[in-house]
């Protein structure tokens, strides 16, 4: 007699059963072992060590394709430490120690050359994709000024850590505070305006122009003319013109912002 | 030579696994956004299926069948389907890091892959695979079981290569937004279903 859900153990089986699971389960068991021994990988103890003290940001700047990647690159010492932004001094201190190379570095920020956005005209209507890279095709741009900021917005769509904005004067504004310099941004900018400059400088040129002054000036209302008055006032012959720009030597520079003063076209900025 | 291309025709075309029979969706739509990845998934399912019916197949019909307990099937071949996807993972971790990484997480999802314990399955059912084959019951054996195996994974590798090649035309496309991403890949993996059908009809 049979009822529903009901059935007899027959205890012979159920051995049966038992001993093949075991018998499949140990089989197997020692062809993985077997295997795992044939295919172990090496784990690289310097790699994970390493990793371990970068950011985990996994932002990209470095340009390999995440942290674990770069430290990878590190370890097998193609890569410099230098190009990851977001980790902190100390910790980079300590992956130098791991890999047994002397370090000193400064924090970092990043800093847009260029102070036109709306002070500069247009050559032409533009009506399309806001992408930077995309309007830089048609003529480079539709800014007069074939040096400045385009104002759409590509460094601030790429960037991890929404330090970047567009400014109220149409150009991109950086964020010091949220900003980790891991130059996405200089990799992204199509004009080439954004810079990584040491983290303890007070002053920066706003404009990448290197047109003769009245070029400049037919073009924008707030490009530097590169007159020289800045490097001729500097008391500490930080400035220098190259290319109708000035350029900061940070190293000498004390920050008495004698410059931002004397400037004619107030293109040399504070931060 | 003729079951040969009776077992080509019916493993790749008029039963493919994964548009006619819908098993293994899960990797024919997780793993299909590039060419690339889905041929590496292909080949990964490929080996899998033919190596689980390289040994399930024996195990089944000397083992199982004479010990009457052909009820613990699933169970089996599931642990030998594991212990081979442990196994490859193992290997490719050594010797092809790439497409380890490409394939991430679905490929310890080949252990759970329903077209490949499809396969065990639809091997041993000698009456079934026979009449799908064109041979008399009595002759299935272990040749023509991992022949199937491996062009039954061939069958996944065509279609989740046509799907990615698809898909990567369509991501280039201008589409409504509600349909983008996983809408129209499942639309886009219902028209390729209707495509095999007229394979049906042979």
């Amino acid at each position: 007699m049979q009822y529903l859900l009901m059935a007899s153990v027959d205890v012979n089986k159920l051995f049966i059963v038992l001993a093949l699971v075991a018998a499949i389960s140990v089989v197997f068991a020692a062809f993985i072992v077997l295997v795992s021994k044939l295919c172990a990988v090496p784990v690289d103890k310097k790699q994970s060590a390493i990793q371990e003290n970068l950011a985990g940001a996994n932002c990209g700047g470095c340009g390999y394709a995440g942290c674990s990647d770069f430290a990878k690159a590190l370890a097998e010492g193609k890569a410099d430490i230098s190009s990851c932004g977001p980790t902190s001094a100390e910790n980079k201190r300590k992956i130098a120690v791991i890999m047994g190379i002397p370090y000193s570095e400064e924090k970092k920020k990043a800093v847009v050359h260029c102070s036109g956005g709306n002070a500069c005209s247009d050559k032409y209507e533009y009506v399309g994709a806001e992408s930077c890279t995309v309007q830089s095709v048609f003529m480079g741009g539709r800014k007069d000024c074939s040096f400045g900021c385009i104002g759409g917005g590509t460094c601030v769509a790429n960037c991890a850590y929404d330090a970047l904005g567009i400014g109220g004067n149409g150009v991109a504004k950086i964020d010091d505070a949220l900003c980790e310099a891991c130059g996405v941004c200089v990799k992204t900018c199509p004009k080439k305006l954004i810079e990584l400059v040491p983290y303890s400088a007070k002053i920066y040129v706003a404009c990448s122009s290197q047109c003769k002054g009245k070029d400049v000036m037919n073009a924008c209302k707030s490009g530097c003319i590169g007159c020289g008055i800045c490097a001729k006032f500097c008391p500490e012959q930080a400035i220098v013109i190259e290319n109708n720009l000035p350029v900061i030597d940070y190293s000498r520079c004390s920050g008495c912002k004698t410059c931002v003063a004397k400037c004619p076209r107030k293109c040399i900025k504070e931060f | 030579m003729a079951q040969f291309i009776m077992i080509v025709v019916s493993a790749v075309f008029i039963n493919n696994f994964v548009v006619v029979q819908f098993l293994g969706i899960c990797p024919f739509l997780g793993v299909s956004k590039d060419c690339k990845s889905a041929f590496g998934m292909g080949l990964a399912v490929t080996f899998v299926m033919t190596l689980t019916c390289l040994i399930t197949y024996p195990i089944y019909t000397y083992v199982l069948v004479p010990l009457k307990i052909e009820f613990m099937e699933i169970i089996v071949f599931i642990f030998i389907i594991a212990a081979i996807v442990q196994m490859i993972e193992m290997a490719l971790k050594r010797f092809s890091p790439t497409l380890y990484n490409a394939m991430g997480i679905y490929l310890p999802l080949i252990t759970t892959n329903c077209a490949v314990l499809g396969v065990a399955e639809l091997v041993i059912d000698t009456s079934q695979i026979a009449s799908l084959i064109g041979i008399a019951a009595g002759s299935m054996n272990i040749g023509y079981a991992v022949l199937y195996g491996l062009f039954a994974g061939v069958g996944f590798t065509v279609a989740i290569v046509i799907m990615s090649g698809m898909r990567e035309k369509i991501a280039r496309l201008n589409i409504a937004k509600s349909l983008k991403g996983f809408p129209i890949a499942m639309i886009t993996a219902c028209f390729i279903a209707m495509a095999f059908y007229v394979f049906a009809l042979i």
